[in-house]
């Protein structure tokens, strides 16, 4: 009844000088990368470049030629290939619903296979339905070809999670949507991937898709990975001449080099006192809907205060003062890229800029990457 | 020698077979490019051939007699009956099968009805109508033995002699050849279907 | 003519004639299904096999039904049994075909979706690739149901009794009457079963999609 887990979260995935060829062709060429539990990771590169391939290997589709691949340590050649799989869920471009069962044998399949009751099993599938905005009433019974592209990929996704596999492995899932379909399941999958909290590895040829779902993007050019890094990285110090203009670092730095910091801020607000009642600053944070808040001192010098550090110290501390950080000041009319180069030296991302000793706004790379592209 | 006496039945059997098949040809594709261009005779036609093929050859031969009584006549026009079907029903697939693109483009550079079924459509259709003339062949030295019971003579005359006399020698003194006749027209239409279509499978539009 | 066609249906038992002739057929057309359906597995197990058999299943198809009757006298004698074996032999080709042809051509993305949930062979064999299957094996079994009618009904000419008796008697005898009763109530026969089979294919096909 209890599926047999070989992990339960992930911690780590070390993939170890990983090479695989196909006859004549070098699909994969002796790749490293180091998974973290819990981020969402982008091979992103052109056709052909062994970027199913590397999936496949990692839930043991097919095996590496050289190399090792470690999940939490665990070398998964010591793993049954089927029970791995079990805990992996995989999710393709093509979709691959059987035809032949509705959306509900889709989804419980796995689950029937382990033996849950039909209670469960109705229960997990309405449960899934609903995380993937489709009705359950409307969709339990209805059979694959019922459904229109958007549709069934998401009850692809849905049967991939019905296990709560800890590791869900995703080959262009959006790949073959229309733009518009493709980026409202981009929000789904956004707001999806907050609630599940899984590690991801994630196949797209869309670089915006990349920057918009990415914690860290690995970029693949003939079986190796040219780079890895998050999107600002990419974007700020692109390897080489492949990866820029993948990106798109000169289109970006054609119009960031002119621009400066009072471009790019968003306004510091609300300006709270360092004196104020934890609960009370809570409540002011979250009614004007912002995670960061400037905190005042008396001394008039300022602070920055973020909404998930508060929640988690808000029994340790008296005063919001205490769960400050000290800011990272900027001026309103420095160059934007010397403020993120700044910034990234001093690993800081979160910067105050203050105009005329009082502050006029923050600047946050990240959001700003995203917003760029 | 048993061959000299087994010449004039043999003689009879092919006779019989290819004429019916030749005339089912004649009469089969013609009817099927009529099919094309007229939606009625596709109906009929296509509802007639199918209701036909599930048929059992026994009662299309059988009714042949009251109609047009036995003889070497009435058992061509019962193997007609059924050599036609796979004909047209194969015909009529592969000329109407042309990717609908391919006509309009031949409609386009402004070839006739009439070469587009020359040069577009009878092309694509050549290996279902092979198909269907070699599956026609088998059925047509199948079915001209059952017609020696209506007296068509042959290879079947042999059989049901050799059947109401209990002589096991007799009746296989008429299967086997029949069986030699088969086993040959397989081969020789699978070696020709090697060699004639491979070229024409391609051939559209130059 | 009502009158007439009672005469012929009773003087020649028609109603037993029918039932015998259902009988056999039943017979024949489930012992064809299981032993097609169990090559078409096999074939699909032990891929070397597949040109030797269908080449000899191939080989036989073409022999004059007739001809097929006479050779397994020496072994079955004449009547139901050798009946029943040429209508096998010559209806497991269209089923074994389809068989292994709708088990061999399950779309690549549903075997690759099936092994990375972790499905075993064996269960992808039986609960993916043989559903999507049956549209096709369908389409074999109406072939067969076809071949099958056919051979019974010429079975009567071989003690193997069924339509195909009153048919002999009527063609020997020449009258007419004998001729158009059985004649045509055998075809409609045939047409109703190959209907009925042409049925259950379309809705197979409209179930299980990819065919
Ligand atoms: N099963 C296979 N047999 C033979 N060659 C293969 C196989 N799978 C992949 N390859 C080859 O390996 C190389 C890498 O393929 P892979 O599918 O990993 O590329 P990809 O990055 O996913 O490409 P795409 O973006 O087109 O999906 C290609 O040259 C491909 O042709
Ligand atoms: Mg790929």
């Amino acid at each position: 009844m209890t599926l047999k887990r070989p992990f339960d979260r992930i911690e780590t995935i070390d993939i170890h000088g990983v090479r695989k060829r196909f006859g004549e062709t070098v699909a994969v060429d002796g790749i490293s990368l180091d998974i973290r539990g819990g981020e969402l990771l982008i091979l992103i590169g052109g056709s052909g470049s062994g970027k199913t391939t590397t999936l496949r290997m990692i839930n043991r589709l097919i095996d590496p030629d050289e190399g090792t691949i470690a999940i939490n340590g665990i070398d998964t050649q010591t793993i049954d290939g089927i029970v791995l799989r079990k805990n992996i869920g995989y999710v393709i471009q093509q979709i691959g619903l059987f035809p032949h069962m509705t959306i509900r044998e889709n989804i419980g399949l796995l689950p029937t296979i382990e033996g849950w009751s039909r209670e469960e099993i109705d229960s997990r599938v309405a449960e899934l339905l609903i995380l993937v905005h489709l009705p359950p009433d409307q969709f339990m019974d209805r059979y694959p070809k019922e459904l229109s592209g958007g549709q069934q990929q998401r009850v692809g996704l849905a049967r991939a999670l019905v296990m709560n596999p800890p590791l869900l492995l995703m080959d262009e899932p959006f790949g073959a949507l229309d733009p518009l379909l493709r980026r409202q399941l981009q929000d789904e999958f956004i707001g999806i991937k907050e609630d599940i909290g899984k590690t991801i590895v994630f196949v797209t040829h869309d670089i915006n898709e990349a920057f918009r779902l990415g914690d860290r993007i690995a970029i693949m050019h003939e079986g190796q990975i040219v780079q890895l890094g998050t999107p600002r990285d990419l974007i700020l110090n692109p390897a080489d001449k492949m990866v820029s203009d993948l990106v798109g670092s000169d289109r970006l730095f054609g119009h960031i080099a002119s621009l400066t910091v009072s471009d790019m801020m968003v306004p510091a607000s609300p300006i709270i006192s360092g004196e104020m009642e934890v609960q009370s600053a809570i409540g002011v944070m979250v009614q004007s809907g912002s995670k960061i808040a400037v905190v005042r001192n008396r001394a008039s010098s300022f602070s920055v205060l973020l909404l998930s550090t508060l929640l988690q110290m808000r029994d340790e501390v008296k005063t919001v003062l205490e769960a400050t950080d000290p800011p990272f000041f900027l001026s309103m009319d420095a160059s934007l890229l010397s403020a993120l180069e700044e910034m990234k030296a001093a690993s800081v991302s979160l910067g105050l800029v203050m105009k005329d000793g009082e502050p006029a706004g923050l600047l946050l790379p990240d959001d700003l990457i995203t917003r760029l592209v | 020698m048993v061959s000299g006496l087994l010449l004039t039945p043999i003689l009879q059997h092919i006779v019989l077979a290819y004429t019916a098949l030749f005339v089912s040809i004649a009469l089969g594709i013609p009817l099927a490019i009529l099919a094309l261009y007229s939606r009625p005779l596709q109906k009929i036609v296509m509802t007639l051939a199918n209701l036909m093929q599930a048929v059992p050859t026994l009662a299309v031969v059988a009714i042949v007699v009251p109609l047009i009584g036995i003889g070497f006549w009435p058992a061509i026009v019962a193997i007609i009956l059924r050599a036609l079907l796979p004909i047209i029903k194969n015909t009529w697939i592969g000329l109407s099968s042309v990717d609908p693109v391919l006509i309009a483009s031949a409609e386009g550079i402004g070839l006739s009805e009439w070469e587009i079924i020359r040069y577009v459509r009878l092309p694509n259709a050549y290996p279902a109508i092979f198909a269907g003339v070699k599956f026609a062949a088998i059925l047509a030295n199948s079915v001209a033995i059952l017609t020696a019971m209506i007296g068509s003579g042959g290879l079947g005359s042999l059989v049901f002699e050799g059947l109401a006399g209990v002589n096991m020698m007799k009746m296989l003194s008429g299967a086997l050849p029949a069986i030699g006749i088969a086993l040959f027209l397989d081969a020789s239409f699978s070696w020709m279907e090697r060699r004639l279509l491979p070229r024409s499978g391609q051939s559209g539009l130059e | 003519m009502i009158d007439e066609i009672t005469a012929v249906w009773i003087t020649y038992n028609l109603t037993e004639r029918t039932i015998e002739h259902l009988w056999i057929f039943s017979i024949a057309l489930i012992a064809a299904i299981v032993a097609g359906v169990a090559i078409g597995l096999f074939i699909y197990r032990r891929r070397r096999y597949a040109s030797p058999v269908f080449s000899s299943l191939n080989a036989v198809e073409t022999f004059p039904d007739i001809a097929l009757l006479v050779l397994l006298i020496p072994l079955a004698g004449i009547g139901t049994v050798p009946t029943i074996i040429a209508c096998v032999l010559y209806s497991i080709l269209p089923i074994a075909r389809n068989t292994y042809t709708g088990l061999i051509f399950v779309s690549p993305d549903l075997l690759e979706v099936g092994r990375a949930m972790g499905l075993s062979e064996r269960f992808i064999l039986l609960k993916v690739r043989f559903p999507l299957a049956f549209p096709m094996i369908a389409g074999g079994i109406r072939i067969a149901i076809v071949f099958t009618m056919g051979i019974v009904t010429l079975g009567g000419i071989f003690g193997a009794g069924g339509l195909g008796a009153p048919l002999q008697t009527g063609i020997n005898l020449i009258r007419p009457d004998i001729i158009f009763v059985a004649g045509i109530w055998v075809g409609i026969l045939a047409v109703i079963l190959d209907g009925i089979a042409g049925g259950i294919e379309a809705s197979l096909k409209r179930r299980f999609g990819s065919w």
